[in-house]
């Protein structure tokens, strides 16, 4: 008897909360005293951050002067407007696929780390081989940064004169921590040997370049090699085919006036249809001039309002007979 | 002759089997008892089961000896069917030819029940390739099909001809070695343990050890199971397409270069570390209605017989969900990123910015969408909800972190990116407002759908349960009926009489034993076999009597 009584008990399953599905919880039920109140209150949400962004938004400027494909080595720009704080000058492509699959691996990230072992032509195993056609030379020199990406650095030149009384002054354009912090400390490093120009012996600057590496910022030294701000800037490739890119920030700020841009037009985009132009922006907290946002929020804060109240009515036409 | 006493051998139905019977047919499941007993054991069995009742319009009985009349019997068996039901809805739908399968329809056009015994030599006929068809559709017509002496094979092939001309999920369940046979071939099997042996639950799916326990198994843990499954696929597809479709948009601005919009690692973990966790505690967890609730009312088990949960139309809408939440996921960023900017006026709108903010609306997206589609939130389904959010932003900084970029440096060329990225309140803005905006639609039509159109799986969460089906009707047991039958047609008491079949030396002289011989108030529903038995004691007999 004893031992029916245990076999019994040994053949029982498991009676805890876990096995038996017992176990506690909470039944939420997407009742209308629910989603209701949480449309509008998302809504009022939405609609309050959208105000704030708009406003900032307002207060913001971007001036925007397309270069055609004329060679304009000159151009005249009036600002009619006195930003507060730093402004921004871009320069932006258009029609440029940046975010090509091939164009954007094409790079070697061990070279741009700063090792040297990628530095020379070792039976075509560095440089990276996704790095084809730049390589090498025709003479089987590594080339120095390799890839699509480097070589096809933008290197037009900007100079912006303020018309004073008739006299140019140059407007101090600053190019310092224009990329981020992470890519110059970090992601970037120049082979540590001193000076720099020693470990690129034996290789090639990018075809398409013309000053070599090493000798990208004359005026300063930290500013050499991977690390170069405006290379830094062009690496970090852009997810659309029309993109700014930051080129120097103007510290003092721009007050109203004439004002002359000088240009170097190096870079060639007609091949390609592509068009180029500046921009000059200021900035606040939630960043550049974006209506974009703004807007967004607001059309989809009033759409929740929208709807909460068409849900009421619905709630309330459909419901009210059921329960009587 | 004096009568010495009698012997009897009670078979009883274990506890709860009119009840459970009674409850599964409630829930559209159709009964057939198949056994091996004799045809009054079984029609008796049926009746103590409800599953014969005294108000059934006919039932029909199969006993032909020969092929030819069984074809007669079935044939005459269905035009009585048919011909009482046509007259009846004569002014409906014109039936077709009689000869031609009638479709489910026809079957349930028929208001008024019969039952359908069929012998076991019968059966052997009737199980012929000329004639199954005509015993199907005969067996489907009628509410209640008994077979009696019914061998295994017999057992199997009745079970295998409702598999294979039916669209219907056969489950047989039995409880001896006999059972095997049929317990194989059924869709589900389900074996008893208990008095008969352990072969039965060996080759079962599921086992048991009383019948009753088969209304919790089908209508709490099968009808579970059915809405789990279902949720789970939904979800999961729904979830793959707003996940992959993204590259499908981003290919008409990257050159259809096959650019991913990701970072590699976030493809390689996406289904497996940041999305598995709360779909399966969704897939063990989630109820909808309660157990009790799901016992008392059968008919919550009608979604799953007529694939309401998972069908071609669902599956459609979950990829139309999922290619809407692909097309927000990708165009709200786009929109955002071609003019944005960080705070300190570096540009922005780089291809790993991007690529980190889609996944992290994605990331956030399935979880809440997962979250509203979850109906029992146990602990455990807190527990990986929120950790698989927390997991996601852990595993992203970890990647993007200047160590293991220092270590592999070609496998992370991520570095720096999600500090950068969020960091920047706009860039929370934007994953705010994309994440909001592919869950409210959703939100919208699940919710205008209960209130609108609810189905009786919404009004039982809300304990207003279906109208309760009239259990009471189905326990009313039968007034002309006794508790317990002879299983002869007729009784053996002439054979006696006529002393053919005694020798002489065995007569005894006892006296009497009418006066003992008292009827035994024993309990309902039991079936005797009773024999006569000459030449025992009084005592014996009254000890065998009275149980």
């Amino acid at each position: 008897m004893q031992k029916k009584e245990n076999q019994e008990v040994e053949n029982r399953p498991d009676n805890t909360a876990f096995t038996q599905q017992r176990l506690p919880a909470w039944q939420p039920i997407l009742s209308a005293g629910i989603v209701i109140p949480l449309f509008v209150l998302v809504g009022l949400a939405f609609i309050g951050i959208g105000v704030a962004l708009f406003v900032t938004s307002r207060n913001l400027h971007v001036l925007e002067v397309w270069k055609n494909n004329l060679l304009w080595l000159n151009m005249a720009l009036y600002v009619f407007f006195s930003p507060q704080g730093p402004v921004f000058f871009y320069y932006g492509l258009t029609n440029y696929f940046q975010n090509q699959r091939a164009y954007g691996v094409s790079k070697d990230y061990n070279q741009l780390s700063g090792d040297l072992d990628y530095f020379t032509f070792f039976f075509s195993i560095v440089p990276d081989s996704t790095c084809k056609p730049y390589r090498y030379d025709v003479n089987n020199k590594p080339i120095v940064p390799c890839g699509s990406l480097a070589n096809s650095m933008f290197n037009d030149t900007f100079n912006l004169y303020q018309m004073k009384n008739g006299v140019k002054e140059e407007v101090p354009l600053d190019g310092k921590g224009i990329s981020w912090w992470t890519d110059y400390n970090i992601k970037y490093r120049n082979p540590s040997v001193n000076p720099l120009r020693n470990a690129f012996n034996g290789t090639v600057k990018p075809l398409y370049w013309s000053k070599p590496a090493y000798e990208l910022d004359p005026t300063d030294t930290a500013n050499n090699g991977f690390i170069n701000q405006d290379f830094l800037v062009w690496m970090r490739r852009s997810a659309l085919p029309n993109f700014r890119k930051l080129y120097r920030r103007i510290t003092d700020g721009l007050p109203a006036g004439n004002y002359s841009l000088e240009i170097s037009y190096n870079y060639p985009v007609i091949a390609f249809d592509g068009k180029k132009k500046v921009a000059f922006s200021n900035v606040s907290w939630m960043g550049g001039k974006n209506e974009f946002l703004g807007i967004a929020y607001l059309v989809i804060g009033s759409l929740c309002l929208v709807m909460s109240v068409v849900m009421l009515i619905i709630y309330a036409k459909f419901k009210f007979p059921e329960e009587d | 002759m004096k009568l010495l006493g009698a012997t009897a051998i009670e078979d009883k139905l274990q506890d709860g089997v009119p009840e459970t019977i009674a409850c599964l047919s409630l829930a559209d499941i159709k009964i057939w008892v198949l056994t091996g007993d004799k045809l009054e054991t079984a029609m008796n069995i049926g009746y103590s089961c409800n599953m014969l009742r005294d108000d059934m319009n006919e039932v029909f009985i199969i006993s032909g000896n020969t092929q030819l009349e069984v074809q007669q019997q079935l044939r005459s068996a269905q035009e009585h069917i048919l011909g009482l039901s046509r007259v009846s809805s004569a002014a409906d739908v014109e039936k077709s030819d009689i000869e031609l399968c009638p479709e489910t329809v026809l079957e349930e056009a028929i208001i008024a029940e019969y039952a359908l015994v069929v012998n076991g030599n019968s059966l052997a006929h009737a199980l012929d390739p000329g004639l199954k068809l005509l015993l199907l559709d005969v067996a489907c017509l009628c509410k209640t099909v008994i077979c009696c002496r019914v061998t295994p094979l017999q057992k199997a092939q009745v079970v295998e001809l409702v598999k294979t001309h039916r669209r219907a999920v056969t489950l047989a369940i039995g409880d001896g070695a006999n059972d095997v046979s049929m317990i194989k071939m059924a869709h589900i099997g389900v074996g008893i343990s208990g008095q008969e042996g352990m072969q039965a639950v060996l080759s079962s799916d599921y086992s048991f050890a009383q019948f009753r326990y088969l209304q919790r198994l089908l209508l709490v843990h099968g009808r579970w199971s059915y809405f789990r499954m279902c949720n789970f696929l939904r979800y999961f597809f729904y979830k793959n397409f707003a996940f992959t479709l993204v590259h499908l948009w981003y290919g008409f601005f990257c050159g259809f270069s096959a650019q991913t919009v990701y970072d590699q690692w976030f493809i390689t973990l996406f289904n497996i570390v940041f999305t598995s966790l709360p779909v399966i505690a969704m897939g063990l967890f989630d109820q909808d209605v309660n157990d009790r609730n799901s016992m008392r009312y059968p008919s919550l088990y009608k979604p799953g017989q007529l694939n309401l949960l998972f069908n071609k139309r669902q599956f459609f809408l979950c990829t139309l969900q999922g290619l809407g939440t692909s097309f927000l996921l990708f165009f709200i960023p786009y929109g955002a990123f071609s003019v944005l900017l960080k705070k300190d006026g570096s540009n922005f709108s780089d291809q790993q910015a991007f690529a980190v903010t889609i996944a992290t609306s994605l990331v956030l997206v399935a979880s809440v969408q997962i979250g509203l589609d979850t109906h029992y939130w146990t602990a455990i389904n807190h527990m990986f909800i929120w950790g698989s959010v927390a997991v996601y932003f852990a595993i992203l900084f970890a990647i993007q972190s200047n160590g293991i970029f220092g270590v592999f440096t070609s496998y992370f060329p991520f570095v720096g990116t999600s500090r950068n990225t969020l960091s920047e309140l706009n860039v929370w803005l934007v994953i705010l407002l994309t994440a909001v905006l592919c869950v409210v639609p959703g939100l919208v039509v699940s919710f205008l759908k209960v209130q609108l159109f609810p189905t009786q799986t919404d009004k039982s969460r809300k304990g207003r349960g279906p109208q309760e089906q009239s259990l009471q009707r189905v326990r009313r047991t039968s007034s002309r009926r006794s508790a317990y039958a002879f299983s002869h047609q007729q009784g053996f008491g002439e054979l006696i009489t006529s002393g053919k079949n005694m020798r002489r030396s065995a007569i005894c002289s006892a006296p009497p034993a009418d006066e003992h011989y008292n009827h035994c108030n024993l309990f309902n529903h039991c079936t005797f076999h009773i024999c006569f038995i000459c030449g025992i004691n009084h005592d014996m007999v009254n000890k065998q009597i009275n149980f």
